[in-house]
């Protein structure tokens, strides 16, 4: 025999067996046991949040409105409405966006070698945009969209800045003989702040009908009739400006409005739909593309009809978690949107500013009164509830597609 | 024999519109392709424009910036008195992304280990669903949850917390980043081929020594990057630190006490509605640039790490 073979101590060789087989054991025990601490913390905070905020899950929750004095009565209304149109903009501006991308880069790799490195470089570049934290997003839209960079004029308090493009209407508003009401005078000069009421004009009432001014010199004998008090006012009586904005008011730059808001969200979210989109292509196999080929279709064509339906569940399993991930997001929100909570209802306008749960969630959490507190877990319960149907969703789409392929 | 009916009437679409229209779709797939370009370049512009106001002003100097060891942009409302010293915003930020990384690398790096070769299939199927739950919950949330039971818990077992702590907001932290840094080295160990193992097996291993001597070194630059990931995302992550991690800029080394963050500085900034255009508003910026810089570089370190040192086995 060897005499590596001989000189061996059989006793030192089995205890070391024992050793490193104890040692084995103990490590896998290590590993379930960590493996597990993740699921005691998600239990734990479930059940924590879920103690502290179900006295709370009331009607009033979703039916009504933020409000510092009856705390016992706030509710997220609001908060879900802006969340829901926020991820809507966000979707419309990042989903065509990123799935092109995404298709350029996987299905049109080309060849030369200066393009080659171009091709490198935007990859590597959404590599990059993808570890930018969330609020230098956040930073970039408040820059961006809100005061883009400035470009139209600083803003300012109490002011409009920019320009006005569609859906706003100036009026002066005047006081008539009647008391506690009002006309309109329909503004030309946008730089004239006040407007002095001397000779008879064209007004508009609340209701937007045209009527004719009247105007009582004082001295003269005040009209009885309450129609022509109506339409009738002081001679010099001052009027300020007031602006009536449509639902589809529209100016630049978009001010802290909730387009600026999913606009922002839609550059958090862009790097993560690319890479999604562009796993989900790099699956569909290279023989569908290549039969598409062979008939004589060109790189568009088969793209458009083969690789984009096989790639479409993919696809949208990528968009739906991201999706969740723009609704849970409240950095970059607060930032271009503000900590301002107070909010009735809907936005009016395309210009409207917005709260989102996250940010309303981030309010309450940050307050002392107990009441707040409990709301916030309140409305976790709720995000989470709907983060749930999302990834459920999520994980329906993918198991169907599993099944389809196997 | 007749032809068959395709052939029978060919009616070709002139080629040269077809062509036209390729090349149209192909350069607008471009051009969405060219707006991340732009994007970067926008982030890059942003911050080098705007923090230019802030270096720019008399009161900041980039050695002070980089050396003071006082921060007091938000505290101090006249110019004079405020001292723009990134090192308390800094410490902050390490004190807290050092313990989300002591929880989150060695937790995550087992869990994966434990995913990639011990775990029955029954197990994996609904463990990896609960580590995707966990990597979906919202920051804000966890946030929430270090006020509501980490602090108290931590109280209840050790003197000298503070309500808003570096710890709480630590750990909160490392929990955000434990499905991450778990999920990624996965996928760096699964890719590692069987037949390192069988071999490795052959010798005798034990399945522990197997994992950790053959199986770990064997996927190390994905799990480094894996690592470096997370640390970005830990010096970026906001809402929990602004919710958990207190107010006040400290520089120690004390993890019981308060910890601003450079984020946390940043929300709190926006929360004052600080009057646009002053010295303290684009401090913002001033931070702003500096966690970029470092996550920036992070990632590229990342990425260099990933391609450089990528063992392929095909």
């Amino acid at each position: 025999m060897p005499t590596a073979l001989t000189n061996q101590d059989a006793q030192y060789l089995t205890n070391n067996a024992i050793r490193r087989k104890r040692m084995s054991r103990w490590f896998y025990g290590l590993c379930v046991a960590i493996a597990f601490v993740s699921v005691l913390i998600l239990v734990v905070l479930l059940a924590a949040i879920w103690t502290q905020g179900q006295s709370r899950l009331t009607t009033d929750l979703l039916t009504r409105a933020h409000s510092e004095l009856e705390i016992e009565r706030s509710g997220m209304w609001p908060s879900i409405i802006g969340s829901l149109i926020v991820c809507f903009v966000c979707a419309l501006a990042a989903l065509p966006l990123g799935i092109a991308t995404a298709v350029f880069l996987e299905e049109f790799k080309p060849t030369s070698k200066p393009l080659r490195f171009v091709h490198g470089f935007i990859q590597l570049n959404i590599a990059n945009l993808a570890g930018v934290p969330s609020i230098v997003y956040g930073l970039l839209g408040l820059t961006v969209f809100v005061y883009m960079f400035n470009i139209f004029g600083q803003i300012k308090v109490n002011e409009s800045p920019g320009w006005e493009i569609m859906g706003a209407e100036h009026y002066y508003q005047v006081m008539t003989l009647q008391p506690g009401h009002v006309v309109f005078v329909p503004q030309e000069d946008s730089s004239v702040p006040e407007i002095e009421i001397t000779e008879p004009t064209i007004g508009v009432d609340n209701e937007g009908k045209q009527l004719e001014l009247a105007v009582w010199e004082p001295g003269t004998p005040r009209p009885k009739d309450e129609a022509t008090k109506r339409r009738t006012i002081e001679k010099g009586a001052i009027g300020g400006t007031i602006t009536r904005r449509s639902w589809y008011y529209f100016r630049l730059p978009l001010d802290k409005s909730f387009l600026s808001g999913g606009l922002t969200l839609a550059l958090v979210i862009l790097p993560i739909i690319i890479i999604a989109s562009q796993e989900a292509l790099r699956a569909v196999s290279p023989s569908l593309r290549e039969a598409s080929m062979g008939i004589g279709a060109t790189t568009w064509q088969t793209v458009r009809h083969v690789c984009l339906p096989a790639a479409v569940p993919g696809i949208m399993t990528g968009a739906i978690l991201a999706m969740g991930r723009a609704i849970g997001e409240a950095a970059p929100i607060l930032v271009v949107l503000g900590a301002n909570v107070m909010k009735s209802g809907a936005p009016e306008h395309l210009m409207d500013n917005a709260v989102t749960m996250p940010v309303l969630i981030f309010n309450w959490a940050g307050r002392q009164q107990i009441e707040f507190q409990e709301l916030a877990a309140a409305a976790i319960i709720v995000l989470l509830v709907v983060l749930l149907i999302l990834n459920s969703t999520a994980i329906i789409i993918r198991q169907k597609v599993q099944k389809a392929h196997t | 024999m007749s032809l068959p009916k395709a052939l029978q009437s060919k009616e070709f679409r002139s080629t040269s519109l077809g062509a036209l229209s390729e090349r149209l779709i192909v350069l607008s797939l471009a051009a969405c392709a060219t707006i991340t370009v732009l994007i970067t370049i926008g982030i890059i512009y942003m911050l080098v424009s705007q923090s230019a106001s802030f270096f720019a002003s008399d009161a900041v100097t980039l050695g002070g910036f980089l050396t003071d060891t006082e921060w007091t942009a938000l505290q101090s409302k006249e110019l004079e008195k405020a001292k723009f010293g990134i090192l308390p915003l800094l410490s902050g930020t390490l004190r807290v992304t050092a313990i989300a990384m002591l929880i989150a690398l060695p937790l995550g790096l087992v869990t994966a280990i434990y995913l990639s070769e011990f775990a029955s299939r029954r197990i994996r199927s609904w463990l990896k669903p609960t580590l995707e739950v966990i990597a979906g919950i919202p920051t804000v949330v966890l946030g929430y949850f270090a006020i509501l039971v980490i602090s108290p818990t931590l109280q209840f077992f050790a003197d000298g917390f503070t309500t808003f702590n570096a710890t709480s907001a630590g750990i909160a932290v490392g929990i955000l980043c434990l499905p991450m840094v778990c999920s990624l080295s996965e996928d760096a160990m699964r890719a590692v081929p069987r037949a390192l193992r069988e071999g490795a097996y052959g010798l005798g291993c034990t399945p522990f020594e197997t994992s950790i001597k053959v199986v770990v070194p064997a996927a190390l630059s994905g799990i480094v990057s894996a690592f470096l990931l997370a640390f970005s995302r830990a010096i970026g992550e906001t809402m929990v630190v602004a919710l958990a991690a207190g107010t006040l800029p400290t520089l120690t080394v004390d993890p019981t006490q308060q910890a601003q963050t450079m984020t946390g500085f940043i929300v709190e900034m926006i929360k004052s509605e600080s009057e646009y255009g002053t010295v303290q508003y684009f401090s913002l910026y001033g931070v702003a640039i500096t966690l970029f810089l470092i996550t920036f570089g992070m990632t590229l370190v990342g990425q260099i790490i990933r391609r450089r040192f990528q063992e392929s086995y095909q």
